[in-house]
C-alpha cells in the first residue's frame, strides 16, 4: 500500500509542476532557515574537538554577586572558582580560563589583533587540542608565572609567515610571550576552547583577577558521571551560602555548574544571573515553539494550495472510498503525499543549506567557523520536514477524507 | 437466497427551508445471481437507490441488507469493509485515476485488503485478461478509448470478486457497439461468476437484456 501511495504521490508531484514548484520552494526555504540556525547551534554546543569530553564536561560560566539593592552579574571570577569549585564532589578535573579578549600587538609596522585567553594548566588536560607542534602548557608553568603561549593556525600564519614557531616569541599586549605550542584554529562560537592565543593566568598584569567574584572567567568540570551533575551543583551551592563578603552592598554570590547548551539557555531565557537551574529546557522549549512559528505561516499556505486542489482530487476520492477505502485509510494516503512533497523539500533545503554554510564559512564572518551538516543537523531537519509534513497535511487530509463520496463522484463528473 | 434486500427505503435531502424526497417507499429484494435494471427520467432516484444500495448513501428510514446481513451500522470503518468485500461499482464517466497506470488502477480495491504485493498484481492481470485487456496494464487511461476505459473500470470492479456489481448507467458515455460489448461483458460475469448486477440505464434496449426491469418515478417504484 505504501509504495502505491509513494508512486502516487510522485505522479501528482509532477502533474502540477508550478504548483509543485512553489510548495517546495517554500518548504525548502523554510528548513534552509531552520537548518541554519540548527548548524550554528550544533556548532555552539555539540562535542567538536577539542571539546571531546563535551558530554562529561560542564561549566561555571555565569556569576551573581547581589544585596538589597545591588545587583551585579558577570562571568565567574578566578576567585570564586580558585576558592569554592576546587574539589568538589564527582568533579575530576577542574580548569580555569578567562573569557577571550582582544589584545594587540604591532608587528611590521602594522597593528594586529588578537584574542587572548588566561587559562591554567589543567584547561589543557579537559579539553583534547591536536598540537600541530610543540604542546600545552603545565601547571608548573602557570605557577611560576611563566611567559610560555600556545597559538592557533592562524596566528603561526600571521606572526611567522606559517613556519614553525615553537621557541619563537611573539608581543602581544605589552608582554613577550615564547610560544610552546600551536593548535588548529577554534572557532569563535566554541566559547569555552577559543582564542587565538593562550597564556597562563598568572601572566596577567595584575593579580586583583585573583580575588574577583563576578569577573571575567569560567570553570571547567569533568565529571566522573554527568548524571550525578545535581551532587556537585549542591555541594556548590552549599559553599557559596557560606561566603562572607566584605562589601556590605552585597550579600551573597550565586553561580551553577551547568552544561553548555544550559548556559546558552541562560543568556536567552534567563535573567543573566547565576542562579536557578533549568535553562536548557526553557531554551529547547523556545527554539521548538520558535521553529513551529516559523513554519506556520508557509504551513498555512500550503494548507491553503492543498486544500484548494481537493475537488482536483474529487473523484479518486470518490472512487476510493467505494472501493473500501475509510476515511482514516484516506487521511493516511493524503499526509504520505505531503510528507514526500516535504521531505523532497528538505532535501533540497539541505543541499542548499550546505551551499550556504560553505558560503558563511568562506565569508569568515564567523571567525574560524566550520559549520557543516552533519547527521545530527540532518536529522533535525528530517524531523522539522516531518513536522511541517504534518502540520501542512493533517488538516487538508481530514477535509478530503471527510467528503461523502456520492458528493465527490458527483463533483469530479460535473 | 436474497443478495439485496431493501425494505421501507426512505431518502429524504433536507435544507432550511426545503425537504426534498429522493426516495420513498422502495421494497425491492434481488437475488443472488440476478441481473436487473433500474430505469426511470431524469431526477427520479435511480442513481439515489443505487448509492443506498452500494451504501455509498445512508438511507433516511428504512433498512438495508446485503448478502442476507442487515447494515446495522452506517459507521464509515463499517461501510468501507463492507464495500470492500461485497460491491463493485462501475460508473458512467469512469473514474479512472488518471496518474495511474491501467493495472494500478485496477488494483485500488486491493490496497484496502490484507495482501501482499504480488498477489495484488496477479489478481489485478487476470482481472484484465478477463476483460480482455491484458495486452493494456501499463498504459494510462488517457491512452485507452472510451470503450476500454470502462473496460478497465469493469476490471476493477470485479478484481475483488465482490458478489454485488452496481453499474450507474455504464454505457452512458459510450456509442452503441461500444455499449453493445460492455452489456456483454456484464452478462458474461452475471453468467459465469454468479455475480448479481443492478444495472441504472436510461436505454430501454439494455434494460431489455436484463431479467427484470425496476421502474422509478418521483422516487416511486412504480411496477
Amino acid at each position: 500500500m505504501l509504495k502505491s501511495y509513494l508512486k502516487l504521490a510522485w505522479k501528482v508531484l509532477l502533474r502540477r509542476k508550478f504548483f509543485t514548484f512553489i510548495s517546495l520552494f517554500g518548504i525548502a526555504f523554510t528548513l534552509v532557515v531552520l537548518m541554519l540556525v540548527s548548524a550554528l547551534l550544533d556548532h555552539v554546543v555539540a562535542g567538536y574537538p577539542p571539546e571531546t569530553n563535551h558530554a562529561r564536561t560542564v561549566g561555571i560560566q555565569f556569576a551573581s554577586q547581589r544585596g538589597e539593592t545591588w545587583r551585579r552579574n558577570g562571568f565567574a571570577g578566578y576567585g570564586l572558582l580558585d576558592k569554592y569549585a576546587r574539589d568538589l564532589p564527582n568533579v575530576r578535573l577542574m580548569g580555569v580560563a578567562s573569557m577571550p579578549e582582544g589584545v594587540f600587538s604591532y608587528f611590521n609596522g602594522q597593528r594586529v589583533k588578537s584574542f587572548l585567553k588566561r587559562t591554567d594548566g589543567v584547561f589543557w588536560q579537559i579539553l583534547d587540542f591536536q598540537f600541530l607542534e610543540g604542546g600545552p602548557f603545565t601547571e608548573a608553568d602557570v605557577r611560576d608565572h611563566r611567559f610560555v603561549a600556545v597559538i592557533n593556525e592562524a596566528t603561526r600564519q600571521r606572526f611567522f609567515g606559517g613556519q614553525p614557531a615553537v621557541g619563537r616569541t611573539i608581543e602581544v599586549d605589552g608582554q613577550r610571550f615564547t610560544v610552546v605550542g600551536v593548535v588548529p584554529d577554534v572557532p569563535i562560537l566554541r566559547i569555552v576552547p577559543f582564542s587565538d592565543i593562550w597564556v597562563p593566568h598568572t601572566t596577567a598584569k595584575s593579580d586583583s583577577y585573583t580575588k574577583e567574584y563576578v569577573g571575567n572567567f569560567i570553570g571547567i568540570l569533568l565529571l566522573d558521571d554527568p548524571g550525578k551533575l545535581a551532587m556537585t551543583r549542591d555541594e556548590f551551592w552549599s559553599r557559596l551560602r557560606t561566603i562572607k563578603l566584605d562589601d556590605p552592598g552585597f550579600q551573597r554570590v550565586d553561580a551553577t555548574p551547568e552544561t553548555v547548551f544550559d548556559t546558552l539557555g541562560r543568556l536567552f531565557t534567563g535573567d543573566g544571573t547565576g542562579e536557578g537551574t533549568g535553562y536548557g529546557r526553557r531554551l529547547q522549549i523556545a527554539l521548538l515553539v520558535a521553529a513551529c512559528l516559523f513554519m506556520l505561516l508557509p504551513a498555512v499556505n500550503l494548507i491553503n494550495l492543498n486544500t484548494s486542489r481537493i475537488m482536483e482530487r474529487a473523484s479518486e476520492i470518490g472512487v476510493r472510498k467505494a472501493f473500501g477505502a475509510s476515511s482514516r485509510t484516506l487521511v493516511g494516503q493524503f499526509v504520505v503525499e505531503n510528507l514526500v512533497l516535504t521531505l523532497v523539500g528538505a532535501l533540497v533545503g539541505f543541499v542548499a543549506a550546505g551551499l550556504l554554510l560553505g558560503l558563511i564559512n568562506a565569508s569568515g564572518v564567523i571567525q574560524y567557523a566550520e559549520l557543516s551538516l552533519n547527521y545530527r543537523i540532518f536529522a533535525w531537519g528530517v524531523g522539522l520536514a516531518v513536522l511541517f509534513g504534518l502540520l501542512s497535511g493533517v488538516y487538508p487530509a481530514w477535509r478530503m477524507s471527510r467528503m461523502h463520496p456520492v458528493q465527490a463522484l458527483k463533483g469530479a463528473s460535473r | 437466497m436474497s443478495m439485496i434486500a431493501l425494505s421501507g427505503i426512505e431518502k429524504v435531502y433536507r435544507t432550511d427551508r426545503i425537504e426534498t424526497v429522493a426516495l420513498s417507499g422502495i421494497d425491492l429484494t434481488v437475488g443472488e445471481g440476478e441481473f436487473i435494471s433500474i430505469m426511470g427520467p431524469s431526477g427520479c432516484g435511480k442513481s439515489t437507490l443505487l448509492n443506498v444500495i452500494g451504501l455509498l448513501d445512508a438511507p433516511s428510514g428504512g433498512s438495508v441488507a446485503i448478502g442476507g446481513e442487515r447494515v446495522a451500522s452506517y459507521q464509515d470503518r463499517v461501510l468501507a469493509r463492507l464495500r470492500n468485500r461485497e460491491i463493485g461499482f462501475v460508473f458512467q464517466t469512469f473514474h479512472l485515476v488518471s496518474d495511474l497506470s491501467v493495472i494500478d488502477n485496477v488494483e485500488i480495491p486491493l490496497l484496502y485488503r490484507k495482501m501482499a504485493g504480488g498477489e495484488r498484481r496477479k489478481l489485478a492481470a487476470a482481472a484484465l485478461e478477463r476483460v480482455g485487456l491484458g495486452s493494456r496494464m501499463h498504459h494510462f487511461p488517457s491512452q485507452l478509448s472510451g470503450g476500454q476505459q470502462q473496460r478497465v473500470a469493469i476490471a476493477r470492479a470485479i478484481v475483488g470478486r465482490p458478489r454485488i456489481l452496481l453499474a450507474d448507467e455504464p454505457t452512458g458515455n459510450l456509442d452503441s457497439q461500444m455499449g453493445d460489448e460492455i452489456m456483454a461483458l456484464l452478462k458474461d460475469l452475471q453468467a459465469r461468476d454468479k455475480t448479481t448486477v443492478v444495472m441504472v440505464t436510461h436505454d430501454a434496449r439494455q434494460a431489455e437484456q436484463t431479467e427484470r426491469i425496476v421502474r422509478l418515478f418521483d422516487g416511486r417504484m412504480v411496477n
